[in-house]
Order: structure tokens, then sequence, then C-alpha cells
């Protein structure tokens, strides 16, 4: 019996009488024998029809930086094309044009930036075209022109004060509920609990529907859903991961803890981008009635940071200060990335990080409900429903 | 008519294709280096117009449309086509395609008494630009969109040997003329019918009545065929004999035919006849500017209307390639003015052959002229107006002169502020 269990291994240490990494590497080699044929022969030469790719460009977003400028920003997501004329409202117009190759010429894959100096009237519409070298056009409307804020010092501040505003003040002021909920009792904490949740099971939703319509303005070069549905998994299991490494078979209290503070910044994280790229939009009409509707939606993230560390020992006030400040100040952060950028490509993204993350905290504090008591009970599920009317109600006040 | 076997078709087909192809020099289309250099330019004057926000140089901050950069290929000038006019008469080159022969004059001669004058057109299909680097594929007849102009004298017999060289599409010519013939007008349901890649057909047409008028192709879809380049402009010059016996048919007048009417008749249809009366000039110029303009546009992106309108083919070709839009302006070497005298008498051919949009216009800046519709009178129809509406297939001539005008830049385009803004916009440069 040893002496075949040794023979066998000795089969599988070398297939064929090769070595493993020989067999390891082969199907790519003969993988790239079969593409390298493929081109060379072109065995598809029956099917062409003389049709070429189609040119596919994008006019990803638009800013206007002074007041004389109106700017594209656009990628080639087809065939190689050359921009070769734009006109405004049917007029043909001179432009510059950056790109990473300096020309006109856009590779696969290559951005590039228009700008067109043209002196524009506040709050009227403006429609795009560019036309490529073989007279095809892309367009787009600016709606209600206004002048993309720059970041200047008053600029930041008046982002960072809103960001502090709607991000870390609501975080900090829920999370003043922590004496209450440590002085509660198990089955009432546990619906807190499920409650927070239900919270974070609406953002969930409420991120995740933003992130597939942002994701339809994402140059079709980056697939946007499926970058979408890459960033909600890969932050998913990222955090997972992390967790498990850090603290094994059950989340410490103070782990989960960070998890969800993690979630909700990179989810406050998004509504900065949003706010800011608003502001850059000149769409700030982000008057007290948004602020204070962002406050009070943002204030039932506090319990729920807090909420798994009410059951035994109260970690030290710098843990409280770091979850909050993890929390809430991805708000600010956000505000000020949002008012430079407004790709769409990066806001898919991190709406999409920041759904994984959720979700994973959601899947976390139901777990831990479900060991130490149970998610189904009628208090619990209850609890989870309120947070999501709760959240809902409060989405109301923030319809930007 | 002469129909040939397909294969027989095909070879000519490519024979046709190949020689023009050719003959065409420059043949790249558009080039990244030529984007490259008209970005150049333009990137010039987009940062003087960006720079004077900041700089105050109190130069326009408005930007400015027009087109950036510079006309590349070198397939049809618009500059030689403006005042190149085939008589039949046999000449080496054709400025209107570069200065290059193509054999489109194929002789003079007299027939049972009637002058003919012969001419080899064939249909054959180009890119050509429309816009600096921007290219469409056209249908055009021998290489150039507007076709070749043609001119013949009242009476003569315009012999038409014409060769559809396309690889697709049937093809005809139809000329709008006073033509006694139906077998010679050129559509599908007379004579030959369009003629298939690789026929041929011989039109014979009499020159009449005297005036300037249109031929295109009259194959079905027309929008397209005619949209895609088919058409040029038939120049007829008055007979001033036959205008003097019977000056009734030339005039849009009313009064009694004294015989100061019937002098200035005669001199008017000198004035117009380049081919019997090359060196008539009136009294009070120095001589005769005349020159063609085919009013048109290009739907590149099939959305059924036009993002480009030109005065013959080239948008914006007869602006100054560069200005500062505060009264500076540089002439580019394919974007340039059009070259007037003074002293000259400038007489305009205009054709209105612009598809999708119902009329075009022409509107001359701090000039008034006498319009003559289709050419056919000798006394004008308006007199010292500054713009003319025209619809599809409607022509005319226009004189004007700048004797009294300084010297320098003076505009003209459509009134039709978009079609201007796309293209048709044009400037005379005074000296």
């Amino acid at each position: 019996m040893a002496g075949e269990t040794s023979d066998r291994s000795d089969t599988f240490a070398r297939p064929f009488g090769l070595p493993k990494w020989v067999i390891a590497v082969l199907p790519i080699l003969l993988l790239a024998v079969l593409v390298g044929g493929f081109l060379v022969t072109s065995p598809l030469a029956g099917l062409a029809s003389g049709g070429e790719p189609l040119p596919a460009v994008s006019i990803d977003y638009t800013t206007i930086p002074t007041g004389d400028q109106i700017r594209l920003h656009v990628t080639n997501n087809g065939p190689p094309v050359t921009i070769a004329q734009v006109q405004v409202d049917e007029a043909i117009w001179n432009f510059d044009i950056t790109s990473p190759g300096r020309d006109a010429h856009l590779a696969r894959g290559e951005s590039a930036t228009i700008t067109i100096p043209y002196h524009w009237t506040p709050g009227w519409d403006y429609h795009i075209s560019i036309l490529t070298a073989g007279g095809v056009s892309f367009g787009t409307t600016i709606v209600a022109a206004q002048q993309t804020p720059a970041m200047t010092a008053q600029v930041i501040w008046t982002l960072g004060y809103v960001g502090f505003l709607v991000g870390v003040i609501p975080v900090a002021l829920g999370m003043l509920w922590f004496p209450y909920l440590q002085s509660m009792r198990r089955e009432h904490l546990h619906a807190v609990l499920a409650f927070s949740a239900g919270i974070l099971g609406f953002l969930v939703f409420d991120a995740g529907f933003e992130a597939f319509e942002v994701a339809e303005s994402v140059p079709s070069t980056y697939l946007g859903p499926l970058l979408v549905v890459l960033g909600i998994l890969g932050a998913m299991l990222l955090l997972q991961a992390a967790m498990e490494s850090r603290t094994g078979d059950e989340p410490s209290p103070l782990a989960l803890a960070y998890a969800a503070a993690l979630g909700i910044g990179l989810h406050n994280f998004a509504e900065g981008l949003a706010i800011g790229s608003a502001f850059a939009l000149g769409r700030a009409s982000l008057g007290a009635f948004l602020v204070v509707g962002f406050m009070i939606h943002n204030v039932t993230e506090g319990p729920v940071l807090v909420a798994p560390l009410a059951e035994g020992e109260r970690p030290s006030l710098g843990h409280f200060v770091a979850i909050g400040a993890l929390a809430g100040a991805p708000a600010i952060v956000g505000g000020w990335i949002g008012n430079l950028t407004q790709s769409p490509t990066l806001a898919a993204l991190f709406l999409a990080i920041g759904v994984g993350a959720l979700l994973q905290v959601v899947f976390d504090i139901g777990a831990l409900v479900h060991r130490r008591g149970s998610i189904q009970r009628v208090p619990n599920l209850l609890a989870f429903g309120v947070g999501l009317v709760v959240m809902y109600a409060t989405d109301l006040l923030i319809v930007l | 008519m002469p129909s040939m076997r397909a294969d027989e078709a095909a070879t000519l087909t490519d024979q046709l294709q190949t020689s023009l192809t050719e003959a065409i020099e420059g043949h790249e289309g558009v080039t990244r280096r030529a984007v490259l250099g008209g970005l150049a330019m333009a990137g010039g004057s987009a940062l003087a117009g960006v720079g004077a926000a900041d700089e105050d140089h109190g130069e326009s901050e408005h930007g400015h449309f027009g087109a950036t950069g510079a006309y590349d290929g070198s397939r049809f000038d618009p500059f030689g086509y403006l005042r190149e006019f085939n008589t039949g008469a046999e000449s080496g080159s054709r400025a209107a395609i570069g200065g290059r022969s193509d054999g489109l004059n194929a002789g003079v001669y007299e027939e049972d008494g009637r002058t003919v004058r012969e001419f080899d057109v064939t249909a054959i299909d180009l890119d050509l630009e429309i816009l600096p680097g921007i290219t469409m594929p056209l249908w055009t007849y021998n290489g150039q969109v507007p076709g070749p102009t043609l001119r013949a004298e009242e009476g003569d017999l315009i012999r038409v040997n014409f060769v559809n060289g396309s690889r697709k599409h049937a093809h005809t010519i139809h000329p709008h003329l006073r033509n006694l013939n139906p077998r010679m007008d050129g559509i599908p349901q007379n004579g030959p019918g369009v003629l298939d890649p690789g026929e041929s057909f011989t039109y014979e047409w009499i020159a009449q009545p005297a005036g300037t008028h249109l031929y295109h192709c009259h194959s079905l879809p027309l929008k397209a065929h005619i949209h895609r380049g088919l058409y040029g402009v038939i120049v007829v010059d008055p007979d001033p004999e036959r205008v003097r016996e019977n000056p009734r048919e030339y005039l849009d007048y009313h009064g009694p035919i004294t015989e100061a009417v019937r002098e200035r008749a005669v001199r008017a249809a000198k004035s117009r006849n380049m081919i019997s009366y090359p060196d008539f000039v009136p009294e009070g110029y120095d001589g005769i500017d005349e020159q063609v303009m085919v009013m048109n546009g290009f739907d590149t992106n099939f959305d059924g209307s036009n993002e480009v309108y030109a005065a013959n083919t080239r948008g914006f070709c007869y602006a100054p390639a560069e200005s500062d839009g505060k009264g500076d302006w540089e002439s580019g070497p394919t974007r340039h003015p059009i070259q007037v005298d003074r002293a000259d008498l400038v007489r305009i051919h205009l054709v209105q052959a612009t598809e999708f949009d119902f009329v075009n216009s022409f509107h001359t800046h701090s000039q008034f002229f006498d319009y003559y519709d289709a050419g056919t009178s000798l006394f004008p129809n308006r007199s010292t107006i500054d713009t003319v509406l025209l619809c599809q297939a409607q022509r005319g001539v226009l004189e004007m002169d700048y004797r009294d005008h300084e010297p320098g830049l003076y505009m003209f385009h459509a009134h039709q502020s978009e079609f201007a803004e796309l293209g048709w916009m044009s400037f005379f440069e005074v000296s």
C-alpha cells in the first residue's frame, strides 16, 4: 500500500514525466499559439462584410471653468478616431484638445479634454457636438449652464464645513446614544442592532441603485455596470477577509464597529461626492433644508456604530473618536473630490465599494444577533423594518 | 445605347476608378499629420481667446465660430472651380481638380450647321473634404463636387459622353435646359433610363435658353443622389445677334422696345457672352470677373439634416483661416477670401443645390446687387438688393461692383445664420 501511494504521488509529481511547472503553463502556451495562429490566418475573413467597427465616443461630463470656456471630457470607447471639428448650438466652433497622445487622434480607450472658447450665458442650455473625421457626431447638452467653482480656499472651506455638518456632526450625535444603549436589556439591544441593520440595508439599495444609475454614464469601455458589481463584491470580500484574519471565527464587537464605520464612511464619502459635484455643476442649492435633511438622515448612523459595543466592556474613548471620524469625515473628502472631478467612473466605483462594505456589515450584524439570540424574533424583525422606513423617510429630505 | 456585359462593366469600372485615383494626387485622405498641423494653428487661436481672459490683451474672449485647421486633400480646389468654365475646347489642365487633366473637354466642332461642344463626363465615387479634417464619401462627376461647369453659346449642341464609373450605383445626368428630346432628359422613365455601373450614354442637349442652369443626377433616391454631390452648372451665353432680332425673348420688360432698349439688351448679351465676346467689357469697368458658386450642404451622420453648409463644398474655404475676432485676420493656403479687383464687374452664377432644407440664401455685406433669375433675362428682375432667397434648383446671376468701396474684406453668406455658422460664410478681399 505504501509503495502504491508513493507511486501515485510520483505520477502526480511528474505528469507525463514532465516537470509540474511545464504542465502548469502548457494550456497558456497552447492558447497563445492558437491566438497567434488565429490572428495570422484570419479564418473569419469569410464572415467579413466589409463593415468596420463603428466609432463610439462618449462625452463623460462637461465642466465650465471660466466665463469664456466650456470643457468636454471625452473617452473613445470604439476604434481609433480623430476629433475633427466641434459644433456649439449648430455652429462650427474652434477648440483645443488635450489628450495623452497630444493630438486629436484618440486610440481605443483614450480620453481627452476638449476646451472650447465660448462666451456662454449662465442659465442657458448649450448643445455641443463633436464631429469625427468621418463626419459622425456625438452630442451632449449642458442644461442651464453654471460656472464650475474652482478649488479656491473658499470652496474648500465651504465644502469642508458642509461635509462636517452632514457627516461628522450627526454621526457624533448619534453615538451619544451609547450610554443609553449600554443600559438596555439584551433583547432590546438586539432590536437596536436589527434596527441598525435595517438602516444599513436600506442604504445598500439606496446607494446600489444610484451606483447602477451612474454606471450608465460610465464610458462603455469600462463596462460600468460590471465595474459596480466588481466594486460591491470586491469590497464585501475584502472587508470580510480583513475581519476574518483579525478576529478568527466570531468578529469582535470592536471590529464590527470599525467595519460599520468603514461602510458608513464610504457611504458618506459617496454622499460627499454627490454634494461636491452638485456644487461643481452649479447646482449648489445646498440650502439649509438640504443640510438639515442630511443631518437627520445621518444621525441614525451613529447608534449603528456603537450598538455592537454596548454589550461587554466599553472600549477606550480614542476608539469612539476614531470610529466617528472614519464614518463621518469621508463626507468632507468626498465633497472635495466630487468638486474636482465629475467623473462618473469614479463616482460609480466609490458608490459600489460603499455598497459592498455596507452589505458585509449588514450580514455581520445579522450573524451577531443570530448567535446571541434570534434574528427572527418579532421585535428584531420589526426593528429591522423600522430601520428601513426611517431611512426611506429621511431620504425624502435629501433628494438632490 | 451600348449596354455591356457585367464583367466588361466591372472591368471598365475598375479601370476608371484606378485611372482617376491615380490622377488624383495626395491620395491620403485625412492624415493625422494634417489634423495635427491644423490643430497647431487652431490651438494657437483658441489659446489667444483663452489667454485674453487672463492677460487682458483686449482680444476677443468669445471664441469664434469657424472651422479648426486646414484642408488637406488636393482632389478638389474650390478656388480653381470658382472661375473655371469648360467650353469643350481642349485644355491640358483644369484648375477645379488641382491642375490635373481629365479629358473633360473633348472638342468643339461644327456639325449640321451647329457648333457642337463635346464633353467626357464620368461618375465616380470619391471621398472629399467638406470641412478641415472631415471627409465624406461622395458621388461625383469627374471627381469633383460640384461637377465641372460647362459653358456653351445659345443654340450650340452640348454632347456629353457619360460613363457611369461608380462601383455600385446607377446614375444619370438631367439638364435644366429647354430640352426638346425626351430621350435626353436623364430620368429613369425616359431614353436609356438609369445607367448601371459601367454603362455609358451620350446625352445631347441644345444650349437654350441663355442663362445659368443646373444639371444633376436623377436616379432614385433623388435626395441621396443629389446630396452626395451629383450636380453642376451649365452656363449658356446669349447670342447678341439673336437678342438684337428678338429682344423681347430676353427681357423681363414690358415697355416699348426702343432702339435704346434694343442696344442696351445687345450690350448686356455681349457682356454675358464669354465665348464669342471674351474681350467685351461694359463701360466703366476694366474687366468682368465671373464666378460660379453652388450653395450645398452635407449630412455626414444620416440624421436628415446638414452638418456642413458651403458655397462650393468646402465649409469656410472662402473665409480667413485665422481671425482674432478683433479685426485682425490671416489667410491660409486652403482657406482665404476671394480676391476681387475694384475695377471689375463681379458676376456670380449662383446655384442652389442644398438638400434637406427648403431654402438657402445669398447675402452681401455693404453691397447691393442686381439679380437675374436663372440668368434668362438680360435686364435685372430685381435691382439693388442685398439678399436673395433661392429654393432648390433655383439659380440666378448676380452682378455687383466694388468701385466705390474701400479695399478690404467684404463678407457674404447665407442669411440663414445656422447655415453661415456651419460653413456657408465667405469673403471678398477687395483690392
